[in-house]
């Protein structure tokens, strides 16, 4: 186990390396000055230029310069944007948390409603609950999120009048930023009317929540389904069955631990995808995240700031993605010997 | 009337026509196969057919309803948007950009994909495993998210966005294709090729090729579906096709101010982007199921 922990931070230090090599060559091959792109200072005074350039060591090597970039990244300095003018790694700190809270409670709401569904699907294979769940499934799987968003916005906002659209808390509520996710603020918070600003904030969250659970939803009842379905054909399950015991009971004692273990990986990599389509809902709902921010920073060529996004966005999402897989070997020795054997 | 076995007659068909044997006893499959099959001939055939053109505006017929409703108009089946360009017309030449893109695309990736996965797949040792650590954390990462990162650093267009999709879908490919030759290569018939003085490449191309085309296949109609939906997004987001463009994504992109006053401008290309995905995953699911009831027999 230890030897499978050790590989997997390796490949996690060889997938950062590569990364950061990406993030700094980004520079050199955006449009205009590296100078100007690394800095983020678009006008550089006479002053400036001299006091940016041993900064940045731009006359020096380029490997000379990558060390100097990596020195920024751990003391937290990614530049300032094209736009704002404001720090990168502030704002993206300041904002990240509300993408984050936006995935993990769809994540949530997922793991609620797909594993029972997707047990039930199996326990009735083949019979009338399994057929309707499949193809309730397959059309969620084949939704296109931003339609599908357009679609809830256009019914429960719009037209029925009983959420609102956009943003994450109505404008006359003052919630300090404290961790930046926005429910923990409010209840931690000391404002009057702490409850009717945690009920607005939860109407504001209901639409988003709602499209972005809807694919791993669906993903997660096929493949409860799929390693519920497989473990019911192996052979322990019918000594069980042979044993007397009701099918309920094999399904409850026997089946089901052994059919989510396969299904804790998964989560673990759904929650890569969320982040993903958490970009595109968070567009369509003014969701102030750091996906949003993230596109309109490609509209508006704001190079530090896309470089600060990728940067920020691409760790967290290989960070989990490992986690995840450390976490599955630790809970399925199984699966260990499987493939760690081998070299 | 089911036909009548005299005698028992074994049958040898190749891997492919198996497949299709089991394919097609599957009913959503088939229907997913016809719809399809449908958009792609429309895919090919949009700029021959569309009544009009994708760009043609009309001052006299602005944000007509379609020809059901009260309002609408015959010439203009399906309505027309806010430019006065028919919607008809413009979802039929958006078929061959959405749809047909992601195809070419993804057959684009196919051919990279068997090059780089026949090497990896005939290579040993630590560099080879390090390839298929990597491939594994490429697989993980949403191609989505690879896509919106290669156009943030291309800039936007439909172009870059092929490209993007070309190089998201690129590492199934090679992991499947890697795996599955290695696994064929050790089976007893690549070995009794090889014994018979076959090269490398021999064996490749006429032992290992035609039992793995399958599972490729498989690999390539799911990369398709997820091809349109990314083109799709990427479009909705302004970040691949551009403004007059048809693509389907960034039809629903330009209507999003008429979303209340003329939702069929929004809800048509949706529809479209659904059903092309929805007949993709419909032909992947019955291929996947084919090839494990064919496996399993």
């Amino acid at each position: 186990m230890i030897h499978y922990v050790l590989r997997r931070l390796f490949l996690l230090l060889f997938v950062l390396f590569s990364l950061s090599v990406l993030t700094f060559s980004l520079s050199f091959l955006f449009p205009g000055d590296p100078l100007n792109n690394l800095s983020g200072y678009q006008e550089i005074t006479v002053n400036q230029l001299a006091i940016l350039e041993r900064k940045y060591k731009i006359e020096s090597d380029y490997f000379t310069q990558y060390i100097a970039f990596l020195r920024r990244v751990f003391s937290g300095d990614l530049g300032i944007s094209f736009n704002s003018q404001a720090p990168v790694f502030e704002q993206v700190n300041r904002i990240f948390p509300a993408t984050v809270e936006l995935a993990v409670y769809s994540l949530l709401v997922s793991i609620i409603i797909g594993i029972p569904l997707g047990i039930i699907s199996a326990y009735y294979h083949r019979r009338l609950p399994d057929t309707v769940i499949l193809t309730t499934t397959l059309v969620g799987y084949s939704l296109p999120v931003f339609w599908w968003a357009l679609l809830i916005i256009f019914t429960f906002s719009l037209h029925f009048g009983w959420f609102p659209s956009s943003g994450r808390i109505g404008l006359v509520y003052e919630v300090p930023h404290i961790s930046g996710f926005i429910l923990v603020d409010i209840l931690r918070s000391d404002i009057i009317y702490k409850y009717e600003a945690l009920k607005n904030a939860l109407m504001h969250m209901a639409l988003p929540t709602l499209v972005l659970t809807t694919y791993p939803t669906t993903v997660l009842i096929r493949y409860t389904r799929g390693s519920m379905l497989n473990v019911l054909e192996t052979n322990y399950i019918k000594t069980a069955r042979a044993k007397g015991l009701s099918p309920f009971q094999v399904l409850l004692h026997h089946g089901l631990r052994n059919a989510l273990l396969p299904v804790i990986r998964l989560i673990g990599l759904q929650f890569s995808s969320l982040i993903t389509l958490a970009m595109i809902t968070e567009v369509i709902f003014s969701w102030p995240g750091v996906g949003r921010w993230l596109i309109e920073s490609i509209y508006q060529r704001d190079y530090p700031a896309i470089q600060g996004g990728l940067l920020a966005i691409a760790t967290f999402v290989i960070i989990v993605t490992i986690t995840s897989d450390i976490l599955y070997k630790w809970f399925n020795p199984v699966s260990r010997t499987q493939v760690d054997g081998k070299f | 009337m089911a036909s009548f076995k005299t005698y028992y007659d074994e049958q040898n068909l190749s891997p492919m026509r198996q497949l299709w044997v089991l394919f097609k006893q599957r009913h959503p499959a088939r229907i997913g196969l016809y719809l399809f099959l449908l958009l792609l001939v429309l895919a090919v055939l949009a700029p021959f057919i569309s009544p009009y053109s994708p760009y043609a505006h009309d001052q006299t017929a602005l944000l007509l309803p379609p020809a059901w409703s009260d309002e609408g108009k015959v010439e203009y089946m399906l309505g027309t948007d806010d430019l006065g360009r028919d919607i008809l017309s413009r979802l039929m030449n958006g078929a061959s950009l959405t749809f047909g893109l992601s195809i070419v695309s993804v057959l684009i990736a196919m051919a990279f994909g068997l090059v780089l996965g026949a090497f990896a797949g005939l290579s040993k040792g630590v560099k080879s495993s390090m390839l298929n650590h990597v491939l594994d954390l490429a697989l993980s990462i949403p191609s989505l998210l690879i896509a919106i990162i290669i156009v943030a650093m291309l800039g936007p267009g439909l172009a870059n966005t092929v490209w993007a999709i070309i190089l998201s879908s690129l590492p199934r490919f090679v992991h499947t294709i890697r795996n599955a030759v290695h696994d064929e290569l050790q089976k007893e018939y690549a070995i009794a090729y090889r014994l018979d003085g076959a090269t490398m490449f021999q064996v490749l191309i006429h032992a290992i090729l035609p039992n793995i085309f399958q599972s490729i296949i498989v690999v390539a109609t799911m990369s398709v579906s997820n091809a349109i939906l990314d083109i799709a997004a990427l479009g909705f987001l302004r970040l691949g096709a551009q403004a007059p463009s048809a693509e389907w994504g960034a039809m629903v992109a330009e209507s999003l101010d008429q979303l209340y006053s003329a939702p069929w401008t929004i809800a048509l290309p949706g529809i479209l982007i659904f059903l092309a995905v929805l007949s993709t995953n419909l032909v992947g699911d019955g291929l996947a199921s084919a090839l494990k009831r064919r496996l399993d027999k």
